[in-house]
């Protein structure tokens, strides 16, 4: 980290493909015998089920497909609203034959950030597919929590700030869909 | 009292993503513009990951799928370069994950049409961390080009996908590397989605020929510049004084 003018350009992004399964998550097609296990299959380890909440939904290109060959990542904080390193990072794809995703995960805390705010419980999404020049970026808040205060949904003056929470289905299970265009456009995010 | 914050990103050397010549982005790439807000914790602190997930042969796509020491098909390549920072800061510890097409232009994948011939020694799949100095290297096969449906058949310049995890989740980077020279790289559209010709040329694998003429295989060079990270320090000061 510095504070002097940086020299160099970011490189710039090209899009994942078709086939990011190879590079990404080789277990899924049957490449099974590179690597033990696909990067991110658990976000954290050790819990019990009683812990986990279920995040599941689709995403929806513009003629309202939900598609299955988009790969999604997220990253969060734990539960006391604390960053690891080597925990909290999960990637997934949609079943093929249901089209829907299913993170299951624990539901992070808030926490106050470096700037001395306290951001609401949520989670970091990315989406890389075909189609997609660069990664998307989106973020999943939780219906039911305080959010009115969060640093970023406060900045958000756009009817449809609501594609940003997660609507609470039971206790313990949440719907998450995200739209990449159309009326209901997911906001994305320039992070 | 420090405020981290990721240096904004410039989409001026960052590919369209509403590009209709990529026929594909039609009916994904979002409409609205993005919002644009001070990074957090989130976007500032990322994943790690640790040298025991990195098996023996994973950057060698050479040997990790040949079977009964079969070798695939191709003439080999190294691709080696760093990971850095706008900065010029080399990033250790950087996951880079690749993955491409055979020699013939045909990837290992049940959704590719292409009718060139699958290689049973070649998954076209590989992975590293990057060293102290931010370096890595693969040692692989020259991937094909190949045709794909996009405003009729449409060929790909020869490429290699790259995902890289720096140290930040809002550094996460997924790119191609192209080759110095191909002729199809000028009309390719992914490629055309970049306006600015130094980003794009930023892409391209540079031959080099020094390590080229010392080995048994051709070496390219491919660096990779992830955002920086600047720190600025505000004074604590009581309102009013």
């Amino acid at each position: 980290m510095t504070t002097s003018k940086e020299n160099l350009d970011e490189t710039p992004f090209q899009t994942a493909g078709p086939f990011l399964h190879i590079g990404c998550m080789p277990n899924t097609i049957k490449i099974d015998k590179l690597y033990q296990n696909d990067l991110g299959e658990t976000p954290f380890k050790n819990k019990n089920e009683s812990e986990l909440i279920t995040i599941e939904g689709s995403v929806f290109d513009g003629n309202g497909v939900a598609l299955d060959d988009v790969m999604l990542e997220t990253w969060q904080c734990d539960e006391k609203g604390e960053y690891k390193e080597e925990s909290g990072f999960a990637r997934f794809i949609p079943n093929n034959l249901t089209k829907k995703f299913i993170l299951k995960t624990i539901k992070p805390g808030s926490f106050k950030g470096f700037d001395g705010k306290i951001h609401s419980p949520h989670i970091s999404l990315s989406i890389s597919s075909r189609g997609l020049n660069m990664t998307l970026n989106t973020r999943i808040y939780f219906e039911g929590d305080e959010l009115k205060n969060d640093p970023l949904l406060s900045i958000i003056n756009n009817c449809n700030v609501n594609s940003l929470i997660a609507k609470k289905i039971s206790k313990h299970s949440y719907l998450f869909d995200i739209f990449l265009q159309g009326e209901e456009e997911t906001i994305f995010l320039d992070i | 009292m420090n405020v981290m914050s990721l240096i904004v990103r410039n989409y001026n050397k960052q590919p369209e993503v509403d590009f209709p010549d990529y026929k594909s982005s039609i009916f994904r790439a979002p409409k609205n513009k993005k919002i644009s807000f001070p990074s957090s914790d989130t976007e500032i602190l990322g994943p790690t990951f640790n040298k025991n997930i990195i098996g023996e042969l994973d950057n060698n796509l050479t040997l990790n799928f040949a079977k009964n020491n079969n070798s695939p098909l191709g003439h080999k390549i190294i691709v080696y370069g760093t990971v850095s920072d706008q900065f010029s800061n080399p990033i250790e510890g950087a996951l880079i994950e690749i993955w491409q097409a055979n020699s013939a232009g045909k990837y290992l994948h049940d959704n590719d049409e292409n009718p060139a011939p699958i290689d049973p020694n070649f998954a076209g799949c590989g992975r590293c961390l990057t060293s102290s100095s931010g370096y890595y290297e693969f040692l692989t096969i020259q991937p094909g080009p190949y045709p794909y449906p996009n405003r009729g058949i449409e060929w790909r310049p020869m490429h290699i996908h790259f995902s890289i995890f720096g140290k930040s989740f809002g550094q996460r980077l997924i790119t191609q590397m192209y080759f110095e020279g191909d002729p199809l790289i000028k009309y390719c559209p992914m490629v055309n989605s970049i306006s600015d010709g130094k980003a794009k040329k930023s892409l391209i694998g540079v031959l080099d020929t020094s390590r080229s003429n010392t080995q048994n295989l051709l070496a390219y060079k491919f660096n990779i510049v992830l955002r920086g990270i600047k720190q600025t320090y505000f004074e604590n000061r009581r309102e009013g004084l």
